[in-house]
């Protein structure tokens, strides 16, 4: 899988907050491996607790400012987990879409 | 009233639909098996995940001279016209109460003027004559207007919005207005044509299916929307005997609800869809072996079909094996707030044809809806009893017990009806206005709240700030009290007025549609430009479980929903309602809508509003709440030219010495009304005269009004206060006495 840059994270999580109206939160406050859907499990670092309309709505900003088209359903659940998974998906995505280069992650 | 008079019969059914423009084109396919459900015609859907509908073919014409006019307002035309039709109704004739349920009102001819003219730098120079004359059927409310001139007079028309559930609730608001005597026949009923804005924003939640939809199928893939509009005739019984009318069936009991879950999602346990079924059966002495059908809401979406059979097999228990049930949205397609009155329609038919409608689209039944479906083509069997469920958006819920109208016993429900309304109380109170906007937005809990936009955040502090006077909530801080479950709040619901719904936020949403295509359209923005949404949230947030629905009527929107929530209360429906409206800033109505309809002159336009807690007198006695007030009683008219349509029967003052008349705007028409009554003799002021009200001039000024009302009973300065509000062409009046 690509490894996404640090600016990367930092851009996505910033499209976070602002995306999903997660007021008052400071983007470098959440965790690159955190889970963004659901509770958090055991020693795990604490999720941002989103839903399913998150989820569609954050499909929708990283596309707008991306140009990368999340994917669905089954495919979906590996790439949501984190900021860290989103990331490098995206990262992926971007460097197929610019010729050739690493695979991108499945 | 005997128990014969009793009973609610519907006695006329009009349907408008993609199957056909009449009642029979319409029933005829449906049995059949039919469905006309192919790509969209009225806009481009190019990109879109889903591009098919449940188009209406033929909307008939409206007659002209009627221009502008909008789709929404023709399909409630045709199908309201062939229900009075039916029922040999002249409202001419006989006193007829209007109620109509939609979501989009004139969306869809009205969405680009509004995108454009937000667009423009100053909205007041925006659109040009022909844009203004279009821009008035925009109002949810401009649809049961335009039925007002194409077949009243009525003696009082009302619109509600509860999402998917509209239709089904101008049911039972029309029932009620039957019970208490108000008026002595109803036209109820929904309409909703197909948007590029509901289109894009079902496409957008992914809740549209690609292909034609499959209610209860494991392969299914979402909703197909659809169009159309229905309208029922009902009466009570000894009116439709003594007009010599045959009934349809009999509207047997009813109930109402809110999940208070998730502004999209059904909650999966389906506990409130459950309680309803199970309320409304016990209202109409029903029990489950009896039922014989079931018309179920059935979207097909992923999430709702099981959650709906869960409900029906918790509320039904071993009977339902016997039970047949079927989805008609498999074939009309969600016709939005036509489908909870479309959908009661056809159960009815049901019944007085002893057939039982198609589940079509179903072919390999999801187990975990663990159902007897009917096949794919009508058939025979006698439905002595059948349920109509509605589940909308926001979790507003309704469900209608329809029987064959000779069925049952002579005997009522232990309803109010021979003992006339439950008496009402005020428990509590809350303003808001310009100087307390911000502190209110902020005592939000900002991470339950981030979905709600300005008009949602408001109403929802507004609400919780009412709640809390009246001793029914703790702290807005208190998060975990806030989660919803603790206040088990089953009984209480909540009735917001607004008169334009969130219309800069349409605007905003359609421009942003124009400008990156339909991929980009928000998800979470969508389901907040719904009229009932600011509603469906202050729901969630504080946990209300009891009726919720927002209604509409210009600049009377909040006295719309205080008379509603009298209404309801006094029916038996709720323990309490909180009731009131809310209006945001909105550059759009300031700049374009308010001038359309309230014409140029009006003071500058604020931000704010109010918000009772209304509760019946026992559920106040038995938590031993403070009575700020008590309600006498409710009106609501139309104009007819020479006052209202029909005369109102306000109660006298006790002591006109000792009683006052608060008029919410100078106008001619409240004037007019009062001119012969008692009242004209009260002190009279008009508008807001505490300065400390903080409340602003919007449309909202009427349940500002009301509080002030309220307050000055409390003080002691009056005993008795007739409060009066208008907009062009109707009113509204309340009579509350001291405590």
């Amino acid at each position: 899988m690509t490894a996404s840059s640090t600016e990367l994270r930092a851009e996505l999580k910033a499209l976070l907050v602002s995306a999903l109206n997660l007021r008052g939160r400071d983007p470098a406050s959440i965790d690159d491996d955190a889970p963004l859907f659901g509770a958090a499990a055991e020693g795990q670092a604490k999720g941002l607790g989103l839903d399913s309309l998150d989820a569609l709505e954050l499909a929708m900003a990283v596309e707008e400012r991306f140009g990368v088209r999340l994917p669905e359903g089954e495919d979906a659940r590996f790439v949501y987990r984190s900021v860290a998974t989103l990331a490098d998906y995206v990262a992926g995505a971007a460097m197929q879409g610019n010729g050739p280069g690493p695979p991108g992650p499945r | 009233m005997t128990a014969r008079e009793g009973r609610i019969w519907i006695t006329g059914v009009g349907l408008t639909t993609s199957l056909g423009s009449t009642r029979e084109a319409t029933w005829t396919r449906l049995m059949a098996g039919e469905r006309s459900m192919g790509p969209v015609t009225l806009f481009d859907t190019e990109g879109q995940r889903s591009r098919i509908a449940a188009e209406a073919a033929h909307v008939p014409a409206l007659p002209p001279g009627v221009e502008p006019s909008s789709r929404t307002a023709a399909l409630a035309w045709a199908s309201a016209r062939e229900a009075l039709g039916h029922a040999k109704l002249s409202p001419k004739r006989v006193s007829t109460g209007l109620c109509v349920g939609t979501t989009t009102g004139g969306m869809l001819e009205t969405e680009e003027i509004l995108a454009s003219a937000l667009a423009a730098a100053d909205p007041r120079v925006g659109p040009d004559a022909g844009a203004r004359a279009r821009l008035t059927t925009h109002p949810l409310s401009a649809v049961g207007d335009a039925l007002v001139d194409l077949l009243g007079p009525f003696a009082r028309v009302r619109t509600l919005c509860s999402a998917c559930s509209s239709g089904a609730n101008a049911l039972v608001l029309g029932a009620t207005w039957l019970r208490h005597g108000s008026v002595d026949a109803v036209l109820v009923g929904g309409a909703d044509a197909l948007s590029r804005l509901t289109f894009t924003g079902f496409n957008a939640l992914g809740a549209m299916a690609p292909d034609a939809c499959r209610p209860f199928d494991r392969r299914r893939r979402g909703l197909t929307l659809g169009e159309g509009g229905a309208f029922l005739v009902l009466e009570r019984e000894g009116s439709a005997r003594k007009r010599g009318v045959r009934p349809v069936a009999e509207l047997a009991g009813f109930a109402m609800g809110a999940e208070a879950h998730h502004i999209t999602h059904p909650d999966p346990q389906g506990v409130v869809a459950a309680r309803l079924l199970g309320q409304a059966l016990a209202r109409a002495g029903v029990a489950p072996p009896e039922v014989r059908y079931v018309n179920a809401h059935g979207t097909a979406t992923v999430a709702n079909d099981p959650m709906e059979a869960r409900a029906l097999e918790d509320a039904l228990g071993p009977s339902l094996d016997q039970i047949p049930v079927s989805s008609s949205k498999g074939q009309l397609g969600h016709t939005l707030g036509a489908a909870g009155a479309l959908e009661a329609g056809l159960t009815a038919l049901a019944v007085e044809r002893g057939r039982l409608p198609p589940g079509v689209g179903l072919e390999e039944p999801d187990p975990a809806c663990a159902l007897r479906h009917v096949g794919p083509r009508g058939c025979e069997a006698q439905v002595p009893v059948a349920l109509s469920n509605a589940f909308g958006f926001g979790g507003m819920a309704t469900v209608l017990v329809v029987r064959d109208a000779y069925g049952g016993d002579r005997v009522e429900d232990a309803g109010p009806a021979r003992l006339g309304p439950r008496p009402v109380v005020v428990t509590g109170v809350a303003t808001l206005g310009e100087v307390d906007a911000e502190g209110a937005l902020a005592s939000l809990d900002g991470a339950r709240a981030r979905r709600l936009d300005r008009g949602a955040s408001l109403a929802t502090a507004l609400v919780a700030r009412a709640l809390e006077d009246a001793g029914r909530r703790g702290a807005l801080s208190d998060a975990s009290q806030a989660a919803g479950a603790g206040i088990g709040d089953e009984g209480v619901g909540l009735v917001l007025g607004s008169a334009f719904g969130d219309v800069d936020g349409a605007a905003a949403y359609v421009q942003r549609l124009l400008a990156k295509g339909p991929r980009l359209a928000s998800p979470a923005d969508f389901p907040n430009l719904v009229p009932s949404s600011p509603a469906g949230h202050a729901s969630v947030y504080l946990g209300l479980r009891g009726p919720v629905l927002a209604t509409g009527d210009l600049s009377a929107s909040g006295e719309a929903a205080l008379v509603t929530a009298v209404e309801l209360l006094g029916a038996g429906l709720a323990k309490g309602l909180v009731a009131g409206a809310l209006e945001p800033r909105s550059r759009l109505v300031e700049g374009v809508l308010g001038a359309v309809f309230a014409g140029a002159g009006a003071l500058p336009r604020g931000e704010g509003g109010g918000a009772v807690v209304l509760e019946t007198a026992d559920e106040a006695a038995a938590r031993g709440a403070r009575i700020h007030a008590r309600v006498v009683a409710a009106f609501a008219w139309r104009d007819g030219g020479e006052g209202p349509v029909q005369a109102l029967s306000l109660p006298p003052p006790k002591d006109p010495s000792t009683a006052r008349v608060l008029r919410v705007r100078a106008d001619p028409q409240g004037r007019a009304m009062l001119a012969d009554s008692p009242w004209a003799a009260c002190p009279e002021h008009v508008g807001v005269q505490r300065s400390s009200s903080a409340a602003g001039h919007h449309e909202a000024l009427g349940a500002v009004v009301f509080v002030e009302a309220v307050g000055i009973l409390r003080r002691g300065e009056a005993r008795e206060i007739l409060v009066v509000g208008t907009a062009p062409g109707r009113g509204y009046a309340l009579v509350l006495s001291a405590p």
